[in-house]
């Protein structure tokens, strides 16, 4: 399976199941274009009257004839008859504070509280999560968790409790435990900084961009924008985190575009210009009813946004920048093997999400959906029919994927977000599908550019 | 050398050289928390290699 497209004048073929990326000419482009349509004859007597020489049909033919022999172009699905790996917990996202000190009117955690009552979790919670992630850790020697909310930072003392814990019980098990914040930045002062400089805590910092974007939707309880202090705080821990000499974290810089900002590469600009070198900016999860929801009708927007942005990331990297925009780095030489990018994101077998009061949900995205709740980290059985619906929900489960020049790359999206609008996990968005599809062109395409600048 | 074609990457996917052994990072807990692109994780194989 191939897919051809064009970007910034540029001819791309991606091989789909090889994950090989060409370049090539107007005359490859018009054999393999004719040959995807399965008229390979038409090709040849199109082009020959487009006045290349039968020469020159002949060697690019001849190309193309060595590259399928290489297994690179036009490769065959390597990996039809799929068995996913069985369920291991390989990280958890704990859901420290069920409460926030900003009310963004996109939040999929309804305010932080996930529509449930504003709580932190306990001490004892928290370990007995940890007790849990390291019970049901199989063989991997690596395990994570991530602190998330609500605010991760309202419940500091159980983040540093936790991780102290959590490094005591690894070391006794031989287990690595890496951890990950995602914090609003409201309370992220000098002395949780230290902490998680010292710790080699990786953090997420959230930002919109540029301020009347920001405070469009992320502001206090009181209605008034948060972007001045969070700016402030961000800018803080980014010249700690540059200073800081022993071994750390990463840190990215990461917002959210509605349709209230079209023109979200003007975002990640301006994001770039404060200095910022590790951005990410997503497409908002919403209900369409959602007056900033992305629609259908806001796509060609979106794509070309995307081209902006991409054109906007190579020029900041050819003039000696080193900047990252997280879904352009797909690394297609050394990334995730065949088997990480059929299993996704592990949602409900190898990742799971635990409230504040222990109880277990598939991903930080499920919580509140009463029908997805696997247990408590306390104790008891899980439900193995539910775990085992997660497991199976791979690409080759998903009709829609199987046919999509994208699957391995995706990896058949967010388990959550096809729940959420189509009430099946097997079936994937089509909106979201479509946007991702257009970023993956821009990531390829970025990619393809970039060996120039090397 | 190939005139027509120009072979930006020539992936090792189908080499099985990493054969799912579920180290390294899981995708979410990345930087993204809402729409799941596997393809630019790491593989922590290659990086400690």
């Amino acid at each position: 399976m191939i897919h051809c497209f064009t970007l910034g004048g540029v001819k791309l073929v991606y091989d789909v199941h090889s994950h090989s990326l060409h370049e090539v000419d107007d005359l490859a482009w018009a054999l393999l274009y004719w040959e995807l349509y399965q008229e390979p004859e038409r090709a040849m007597s199109v082009l020959l009257t487009e006045g290349y020489t039968g020469e020159e049909i002949g060697e690019a033919l001849e190309e193309i004839a060595r590259l399928r022999a290489d297994r690179l172009l036009c490769t065959a699905d390597p990996f039809s008859g799929y068995e996913p790996p069985a369920f291991v917990v390989k990280a958890l996202c704990l859901n420290v504070a069920h409460n926030c000190n900003l009310s963004c009117r996109y939040c999929f955690a309804g305010a932080g509280s996930l529509g449930q009552t504003a709580v932190l979790m306990p001490s004892s919670t928290a370990r007995q999560a940890v007790d849990f992630l390291l019970s049901h850790s199989g063989t991997r020697q690596n395990v994570e968790i991530d602190f998330f909310g609500g605010e991760p930072l309202l419940n500091m003392p159980v983040v540093e409790a936790t991780v102290a814990y959590a490094r005591e019980r690894g070391r006794a098990e031989g287990k690595e435990i890496g951890f990950t914040i995602t914090t609003n930045a409201v309370l992220l002062d000098e002395h949780i900084s230290r902490f998680l400089l010292e710790n080699g805590i990786n953090v997420v910092l959230s930002i919109d961009g540029r301020p009347e974007v920001h405070d469009r939707l992320r502001q206090t309880h009181g209605g008034k924008g948060s972007h001045a202090q969070v700016l402030s705080h961000i800018m803080q821990y980014l010249q700690r985190h540059r200073e800081w000499s022993g071994p750390k974290g990463y840190c990215y810089v990461r917002g959210t575009f509605t349709r209230y900002n079209l023109d979200f590469a003007q975002d990640f600009r301006y994001l770039a210009g404060l200095g910022i070198d590790e951005i990410s900016l997503e497409p908002v999860v919403a209900r369409p009813t959602d007056d900033y929801s992305l629609r259908g009708e806001d796509l060609s927007a979106v794509a070309a946004e995307y081209e902006r942005l991409a054109e906007a990331y190579l020029e900041m990297n050819a003039g000696g920048r080193d900047i990252r925009f997280f879904h352009f780095e797909i690394d297609l030489d050394g990334g995730p093997c065949l088997p990480k990018l059929l299993s996704g994101c592990g949602a409900g077998h190898s990742y799971l999400a635990v409230t504040a009061q222990g109880d277990l949900y598939p991903c930080h995205q499920f919580i509140g959906r009463e029908a997805y709740r696997l247990g408590n980290v306390s104790g008891g059985s899980l439900p193995t029919e539910l775990i085992e619906q997660f497991r199976t929900a791979h690409i080759y489960a998903k009709p829609k994927c199987r046919q999509c020049w994208a699957k391995f790359l995706c990896s058949g999206g967010c388990q959550a977000h096809c729940h959420l609008e189509n009430n099946n996990i097997l079936e994937p968005p089509e909106l979201a599908c479509q946007m991702m599809r257009q970023r993956l062109e821009c990531a390829l395409y970025v990619r393809s550019r970039k060996e120039q600048l090397l | 050398m190939a005139k027509h074609i120009k072979t930006i990457t020539r992936s090792r996917l189908l080499k099985r050289e990493h054969t799912g052994c579920g180290e390294c990072q899981t995708s979410c807990q990345s930087a993204c928390k809402t729409s799941c692109t596997v393809g630019n994780q790491t593989c922590l194989n290659t990086k400690t290699k």
